[in-house]
């Protein structure tokens, strides 16, 4: 783990590798002391690290051995691409320009006046540092950053002035996605995202790479992970993927004219038009513009991030990939989704439309996870019924079809549930003979919703803690509601106004289920080369395996990256 | 009235042996609420008494009524907190107008906080906070003595590790 930099043997050992007949240094020692790489502050001072002459590398080679004190020696660094800084750079002018045009658009006239004349000259002058200031600073972090892969682990080394050295547990990986934002995609380069559960922030991000270098390490890393045999001098290939769900455009479209956002939207119109009306005032409309902007931007963010939404199967787990400016391309393995919706508005009723997200442990802390957490952005009965088959292919009943079914649109006992007790008519009149139960082999179902139906998938080995609640109410009408501990996320599985002793009971079972699903589920399973399970053996089919292979050992999601700071101890 | 809970019901389950917490929770709670009701109370009652504005009574009577209800309460609250240590998992409960309980796996925790503020030092109690991958999990034992909360740490991360899994 962190073990590196406090570990001297690590370091000694380390150092003492005599891998340096070959070493290289990627950075020149005058810019900035190399081995500020990290061990520096607890390193052995008597290993004279400094007395190796510095040479200068080219750029893309592979750069350090054995250098870092976190990694074990002998391992290959890589650095991203070289045109990386040219890709990030852009942040700070980006910001400038916004600046710029706020402060310019408070005063367009006296804008014009100071840029006559020489004027310009100090924008532009503006403009050349803030480009400087900003390619400078990105080409010094790209110098800064590097990675390397083993059997278990990614490491990432990086930051100017705090150092930052990162590894990642494979066999904590809970999903690796490829991002392209619109301008790396146009030069050809993506970023590849490893998720490990460690708390927002944990990914392990490697920005940015060449589009087929990135879907290589993608696949090799997947397949480290699952555990297979590494063939030496072989790249691994991605695994060959069946696609199954797919939305088209139009689709898309007519069901975002059907969402809440756009009702918002037609409220904000018909508002504007009235106001204007009445007041006779057309400057109404600028009061009332931003916060139309801000539906209009709504709806755009949600229209560019499920543009193109596939949705395919693959020995590595589940491939998801959208987006349109900013494309992405997401792989779940098997058995890291930690829960499922499957949801329908009221407008959607009519065309049979459902939506499905998921929980996965890593997803949902940073800012985009609405577009990851998507599993089906819109799709009929039957891509609902396949994306819960995506993630859960065997789903513990003879008949999953129609207990799904019941589950989606049932009420009362349909599909075997139990629902609320009788005594949650007063408290929800309207939900309480839908709002249930159904506890399979594999999975507990959840159901609720009239209004908005939702239906709640959690599998049995995925469970965190169990929760009862009652509050003054419910107590004195004999109820419970039943709550799943899940990982953040826009799932949360909870079931209200079960009578009190149902509630109870479900509680306990549910907790020898769960841990019976656990010890079934274990991690050998995923990781031994010598059982081709799930992971290895292809085809969609082999995902039935009993106890879908769990997140291996991943008990402790904290630990699965490491990271360590020596700058900023000091 | 010797425990809120004497009834069975869902929160209730049979054959769990119930631990209570410290009294001297209850002890430091209400110093707690001493410090921050009671201390504006009198000031408050101070300034009434000094101005001689009628009107600011209200604040002193109200601090005291809340100071009141607190006294009235908190022993209540803290009777009704409870865990109890089954083979594989451990049962936390608490409340009495809105109850809850929580069942946490030991090989679901990730990791295991104890913690103990200067008034709690004071009257040697610490709380215990398990923490799964779930920001969910409302598992916090407050007012364990000192030494049982070393215990309960101890085996709740052994116990963890004995049954670690995956997520």
């Amino acid at each position: 783990m962190t073990a590196g930099p406090q570990d001297p043997a690590v370091a000694r050992a380390d150092d003492a590798v005599p891998h340096d007949a070959v070493r290289h240094d990627a950075v020149p020692h005058d810019a900035v002391p190399h081995d500020a790489v990290p061990h520096d502050a607890v390193r052995d001072p008597t290993v004279p690290d400094d007395a190796v002459p510095a040479d200068a590398v080219p750029a893309d080679a592979t750069v350090v051995t054995g250098e870092a004190a976190a990694a074990p020696p002998g391992l290959v660094w890589n650095r991203m691409h070289p045109v990386t800084p040219a890709v990030k750079g852009w942040k700070v002018l980006v910001v400038l320009v916004f600046i710029a045009v706020q402060q310019a658009g408070d005063d367009l006239l006296r804008a014009r006046e100071a840029l006559a004349g020489r004027g310009w000259l100090v924008v532009l002058g503006v403009v050349v540092a803030g480009a400087l200031l900003g390619f400078g600073y990105a080409a010094l972090a790209w110098r800064m950053t590097r990675y390397a892969v083993d059997d278990d682990a990614v490491y990432l080394h990086s930051g100017v002035l705090f150092r930052q050295q990162r590894k990642a547990r494979l066999d904590r990986l809970q999903a690796v996605d490829v991002v392209q934002p619109m301008l790396a995609r146009l030069l050809g380069l993506a970023e590849l995202k490893l998720e490990v559960a460690g708390g927002p922030g944990s990914a392990v991000s490697l920005a940015f790479l060449r589009e087929e270098q990135s879907e290589t390490l993608r696949a090799e890393l997947l397949a480290r992970a699952a555990g297979l045999q590494r063939e030496e001098g072989r790249a691994a290939e991605p695994s060959p993927e069946q696609p199954v769900i797919e939305v088209p455009p139009g689709r898309l479209v007519a069901a975002m004219l059907r969402s809440g956002s756009m009702l918002a939207f037609l409220a904000g119109v018909v508002v504007v038009v009235v106001v204007v009306v009445v007041t006779r005032e057309p400057g109404a409309v600028l009061f009332l513009a931003p916060a139309f902007l801000g539906i209009v931007g709504v709806l755009w963010t949600q229209f560019s991030r499920d543009f193109n939404f596939h949705a395919a199967i693959s020995a590595d787990g589940i491939r998801l990939r959208h987006g349109l400016l900013e494309s992405r391309s997401q792989t779940v393995p098997p058995g890291r989704v930690q829960a499922l919706r499957v949801s329908q508005g009221p407008l959607w009723r009519r065309r049979g439309w459902w939506r499905v997200d998921i929980n996965v442990a890593g997803y949902g802390g940073a800012q985009d996870a609405a577009a990851e957490n998507v599993l089906l952005p819109v799709g009929d009965r039957d891509a609902a019924l396949t994306a819960v088959w995506l993630v859960l292919p065997d789903l513990g009943v003879a008949d999953p079809r129609g207990v799904l079914t019941a589950a989606m649109e049932g009420t009362g006992t349909d599909g075997g549930f139990t629902t609320s007790a009788r005594g949650a008519r007063w408290l929800d009149p309207w939900a309480w003979r839908r709002t249930g139960y159904r506890v399979t082999d594999r999975a507990l179902l959840l159901r609720t919703g009239r209004w908005v139906r939702r239906l709640v998938v959690v599998p049995h080995e995925r469970t965190q803690s169990l929760g009862l609640e009652q509050g003054p109410l419910q107590r004195r009408l004999g109820l419970a509601t039943f709550v799943v501990h899940t990982t953040p996320g826009p799932v949360s599985p909870r079931v209200s106004h079960l009578s009190g002793a149902v509630a109870g009971r479900l509680m306990d079972e549910q907790t020898t289920r769960a841990r019976h699903a656990r010890a079934g589920a274990g991690p050998e399973l995923w990781l031994r080369p010598t059982t081709p399970t799930a992971a290895s053996s292809s085809g969609a089919t082999s995902l039935g395996g009993p106890g879908g292979p769990g997140g291996p050992g991943g008990s402790s999601g904290a630990a699965g990256s490491t990271t360590t700071d020596p700058g900023a101890a000091l | 009235m010797t425990s809120p809970h004497v009834e069975s019901g869902p929160f209730d389950p049979a054959g769990v042996e119930w631990k209570p917490v410290s009294p001297r929770l209850a002890t430091a709670r209400l110093a707690t609420c001493a410090i921050t009701l009671g201390v504006p109370a009198v000031a408050g009652a101070v300034a009434a008494l000094w101005s001689g504005v009628a009107g600011l009574w209200a604040v002193p009577v109200a601090l005291a009524a809340l100071l009141v209800w607190c006294v009235v309460l908190v022993p209540r609250q803290v009777r009704a907190m409870g865990y109890a240590e089954r083979a594989d998992d451990l049962l936390i409960r608490k409340g009495i107008l809105f109850r809850s309980m929580v069942v946490v796996p030991y090989g679901r925790m990730q990791y295991v906080d104890v913690q103990a503020g200067p008034l709690a030092r004071a009257y040697g109690i610490a709380q215990v906070q398990l923490h799964t991958a779930s920001p969910g999990t409302d598992a916090a034992i407050d007012g364990l003595p000192a030494d049982e909360a070393t215990r309960l740490r101890d085996q709740l991360a052994s116990r963890g590790e004995a049954r670690l899994a995956g997520l």
